[in-house]
């Protein structure tokens, strides 16, 4: 008896299964918790290019399934990552947000046969842990590393680094610090500050008495990046002709609003600001901006989901949508299209994207809202950080 | 010299930003003997009210606070009726679990309804820029929060100690069979120092915003700072819990120059310390 | 014939105190098989479940046994975890079973610590104790990034088979039958030490702890002993959780880890062992639930649950349910 009802079952499900099986891609991110804006960004992304580009790939339909991991948690990313490829059978992993939530999924992708495209986490080392990873976003390395070359031309010879003091601050300061070097400057001090800094004036007499002449700042967006540029800005630093250089982590687009005048004039380097001029971005913004809703709320994970799902849609062309995450990878090995951000590819040896950098300074737009204006290009710039660890 | 001196104002102003705050959950914890970690909740949903009055409806600073301290206790008092009544007189990890949970629907509602972003409230013109101490320049807003600070634990003070409201509030706390039984009505005082609390918090969320943006996570993120805070000092103590922030405040911002990379540990180990030494906190009361 | 009338009735609560034992071991078997063929697909889930199980029993032994508030719960946990995954990702030993041992070490060690700091206060006071702790915990994993891997997370964990034969895979089989076993030779421990001499001590403390000094009793000595046992317990959860995901990340220290185990606890009903598993399994089933279907917004179902909960089962789930069936009981005699 018991049998039989399992023949039936497996009979249905093989027969609705012929007809039309969705390729499943399943995404992890922070879509609650202190970090929803970012989740929320994923997703904008992702819809604004189903929205653009239907959601079939040759006769396949696409689904996506979402999983939420507030915070950092290895230890959940992973069980949901397992449940999202045994039970959902999902084809491809994508999203991650934090580090180590992707570090802890590279494991499985080998027997799991699926790829993982990272929309965000930009550690450099994460491409490594497995040869089914194929990075979109950016790495902390890529982006920080041509500010000091800014810095330098800007006529500043001595910096302070001020970062938080986690993985992705401490690569910031290390890139500065490489990159800031060799142009032939100085770093002559660098504060590690714990994370939950509410109050920034004792930092700020920090930089004061260290004789410096700019200061060089990685913190994660949000609350705390509200705090430290208004205390740069209270506590008399930008009066004191202290110049401030920062990746564009810290001027991401949703925090400008709060941010305000007080931001107006900061020089920050990234790899795509909402304001980018080009008829794709104008594309990608006019959709993202319905899937969001909001358009304040828009900043850079959207746009590396947005890549990220062009990148899915070419290892489904590739596969014929069947489940082969070797081949998918292959097939976009040195892959190059026109994304909102400008011209990118996809490296085929480290698997990471190359891609322009710009330099940006915090301006305010016609329409009286605040953008990050470019204002220099530094062309195909790939991730030093890989090469920095060897 | 001018560096202490300019480290010194920059404790004092933090101190007093987190007394201004967190003052309010001395009142819920060390009077009404409710843990209650939706504080930060309250003083959340006041901020976001000062924010959508001043920005939204364009009212001034002044009375963007007053609609922010009176809608918040209008929020808050179908919240005690229904849920903190309910809580007067349990386990300490009873309420614990109520308390989170509300916190953790105020999070959900916030984000839903006024999306994850920070919100500003944009300050008063005289509140804006930088006084100029002589050896140093600071925010005029700080100097506002000073002087708020020391007008609320005045006021609060004066109300415990000297009113004959406050000798009934000690009263119903001490014993609150026995002052019933002898005529005071101990659920209306309980109201009305819980509405109290919640103002408190409601404006301290507003005055603290600059320092403490408003976001959907707020309700959370500093929530063990509050509670740090008023513990140290001994719950339910005024001058006490003055104390500690001042302490607490110097502490933090002295280690955060020195070394901040260390800055976390001082603070924390302070508070073990302290502890240690005054298990019922600075200005406990013996039970 | 009062005498009479007291064996009796020990001999009857022996007999009950053993069935007792045996439907909680069905139980617990019981609900790992539905749950090995309702969720076969969904193993990580449940080894997950069982791994903040073994923490929130932990908790329970200090928090439901011996009254000590705390929020700090999961330095024990993450103590477990971290000494596991490091013997493996610096030491090259990955003998899973060794792995659990140095687990269950670090927890003791960080159990002992932990007590002795901990147990300095009362009330407020003690739960602030344990916040301060439960940070310098976290601040120090972060500092010693070299060894802990700080924020990335400590990744390389990499353990052999069990015995050589069972390997921890995608599916997750290995590592939940492994949970299972875990989890029920600690529940059998635990039974045997919460009736023990020592046990009804605990609880002696908990309700009048002056008075047990007064009998000659220590309750300092007692609690941090306790405090010890429950290191390894949990040391147990945070080892199974470093050799079933092979990650370790800064959040098996952190302050959220250690909230949510408490409130896991009180869900379900504190001093009990059934209580905290119940706790457990009700929370994270309903959060997998809510949060797959809507996980932008499930957060407020979350706080709901949880006011439902002391407004309707004030004494936990667990504890209500318990409660009922005495009272019917007691009805019917």
């Amino acid at each position: 008896m018991k049998k039989l009802v399992f023949a039936a079952v497996a009979a249905v499900a093989i027969g609705t299964s012929a007809y039309a099986d969705p390729i499943k891609v399943g995404v992890i991110g922070p879509f609650s918790g202190p970090f929803a804006l970012q989740g929320k960004n994923f997703k904008a992304g992702i819809d604004a290019y189903m929205a653009v580009n239907g959601n079939t790939v040759g006769s396949d339909t696409v689904e996506i399934v979402y999983r939420d991991v507030p915070q950092p948690d290895p230890a959940q990313s992973k069980a949901l990552a397992q449940e999202l490829i045994v039970k959902e059978k999902v084809q491809y992993l994508a999203g991650f947000y934090f580090t180590p939530d992707a570090m802890a999924v590279t494991p499985i992708l080998k027997q799991g046969n699926v790829p993982m495209v990272i929309m965000n986490a930009a550690t450099s080392a994460i491409v490594t842990k497995s040869p089914l990873v194929v990075r979109t976003s950016f790495t902390t390395w890529q982006t920080s590393t041509p500010i000091a070359k800014v810095a330098f031309d800007a006529g500043v010879k001595k910096v302070i680094s001020v970062v938080s003091d986690y993985g992705p601050g401490v690569d910031a300061e290390n890139a500065f610090k490489a990159g800031f070097e060799k142009a032939g400057g100085q770093v002559v001090e660098a504060i590690r500050m714990p994370l939950a800094t509410n109050d920034f004036s004792p930092i700020m007499q920090r930089i004061k008495d260290s004789g410096a002449q700019g200061v060089f700042a990685f913190l994660p967006s949000g609350p705390t990046t509200l705090g430290f540029v208004k205390a740069y800005n209270e506590n008399g630093l930008k009066a004191a002709g202290i110049k401030f250089f920062a990746p564009g982590d810290l001027t991401q687009e949703s925090d400008l609003p709060a941010l305000g005048d007080a931001a107006l004039g900061i020089q920050t380097t990234f790899h795509y600001a909402v304001s980018h001029d080009s008829p794709e971005n104008k594309a990608f913004v006019e959709a993202a901006t319905k899937a969001i809703g909001n358009k304040a709320e828009l900043s850079f994970p959207a746009v590396s989901a947005y890549d990220g799902m062009y990148v899915i849609y070419k290892m489904i062309e590739a596969t014929g949508g069947k489940q082969d995450a070797e081949k998918a990878v292959d097939a976009v090995k040195g892959l190059a299209w026109a994304s909102p951000r400008g011209p990118v590819s996809i490296d085929p040896e480290s698997r990471h994207i190359t891609q322009n950098i710009y330099l940006r300074e915090v301006a305010k737009s016609d329409d009286g809202t605040y953008i990050n204006k470019e204002i220099q290009t530094f062309e195909k710039q790939g991730d030093p950080g890989l090469a920095a660890a060897k | 010299m001018q560096t202490v001196f300019s480290i010194a104002v920059d404790a004092l102003a933090y101190g007093m930003v987190l007394f201004v705050i967190s003052i309010g959950l001395s009142v819920t914890m060390g009077l009404m003997r409710v843990v209650n970690l939706a504080h930060g909740a309250f003083a959340m949903i006041g901020g976001y009210i000062a924010s959508y009055a001043a920005r939204d409806l364009g009212l001034g600073y002044a009375a963007a606070v007053i609609a922010a301290v009176v809608a918040t206790i209008i929020i808050a008092i179908p919240l005690e009726r229904f849920l903190y009544r309910r809580i007067y007189g349990a386990p300490e990890l009873t309420q614990v679990l109520m308390t989170i949970g509300i916190t953790f629907c105020v999070i959900g509602i916030a984000n839903y309804a006024m999306g994850p972003t920070l919100k500003t409230i944009p300050l008063a013109g005289a509140l804006q820029g930088s006084a100029d101490l002589g050896f140093r320049t600071i925010p005029v807003h700080r100097l506002f929060v000073i002087l708020c600070g020391l007008a609320v634990a005045l006021a609060l003070w004066f109300a415990i100690e000297r009113t004959s409201f406050g000798v009934k509030l000690r009263a119903s706390v001490d014993d609150a069979a026995m002052a019933a039984a002898l005529g005071v009505r101990t659920e209306i005082i309980y109201a009305v120092s819980f509405a109290v609390a919640v103002g408190l918090a409601a404006f301290g969320g507003v005055v603290g915003a600059e320092l403490l943006p408003v976001e959907p996570y707020y309700a959370l993120r500093y929530m063990v700072t509050f509670l740090v805070v008023v513990s140290v000092g001994g719950a339910g103590s005024i001058p006490g819990a003055l104390i500690a922030c001042l302490l607490l405040g110097a502490i933090d911002t002295t280690g955060r120059y020195l070394m901040p990379e260390f800055g976390e540990f001082f603070f924390y180990l302070a508070v073990i310390a302290i502890i240690c030494v005054f298990p019922r906190g600075l200005a406990g009361r013996v039970k | 014939m009062a005498l009479v009338m007291n064996s009796e009735n020990e001999r009857l609560q022996h007999q009950r105190r053993f069935s007792g034992d045996l439907i909680g071991i069905t139980a617990i078997v019981a609900i790992g098989a539905i749950g090995y063929f309702v969720f076969p697909d969904n193993l990580a889930l449940l080894t997950r479940m069982i791994t903040i199980a073994l923490l929130v029993l932990s908790l329970d032994l200090v928090t439901g046994y011996c009254g000590v508030a705390t929020l700090g719960h999961a330095a024990l946990f993450g103590s477990g975890a971290y000494a596991a995954g490091i013997l493996s990702a610096h030491y090259g030993i990955n003998d899973p079973l060794l792995m659990m041992l140095a687990g269950i070490a670090a927890g003791a060690i960080a159990g002992l610590l932990s007590g002795a700091i901990i147990l300095r206060a009362h009330g407020l006071p003690q739960l602030v104790l344990s916040i301060a702790l439960i940070h310098l915990f976290h601040e120090f994993a972060n500092k010693a990034s070299s060894w802990t891997g700080g924020s990335d997370g400590l990744s390389g964990i990499a353990p052999d088979p069990i015995f050589g034969l069972f390997e921890f895979d995608l599916y997750g089989q290995t590592a939940f039958f492994f949970g299972m076993t875990l989890l029920l030779v600690v529940f059998v421990l635990l039974r045997f030490l919460v009736r023990s001499p020592f046990g009804m001590l605990c609880r002696g403390i908990r309700q009048d702890p002056l008075r047990i000094r007064a009998m000659g009793g220590s309750p300092m000595a007692a609690l941090i002993r306790m405090y010890v046992i429950s290191g390894a317990v949990a040391g147990v959860g945070g080892a199974l959780n470093a050799i079933s995901t092979q990650v370790v990340g800064l959040d098996s220290l952190s302050f959220t880890q250690s909230a949510e185990a408490l409130v896991m606890l009180v869900l379900g009903g504190t001093g009990s062992l059934f209580g905290a598993l119940s706790g457990t399994v009700i929370f994270m089933l309903f959060e997998d639930y809510v949060s797959a279907a809507n996980p932008f917004h499930w957060l407020t179902m979350v706080g709901a649950l949880l006011i439902a909960v002391v407004l309707f089962a004030p004494k936990g789930l667990f504890g209500t349910a318990a409660a009922f069936v005495r009272r019917r009981k007691e009805a019917r005699a």
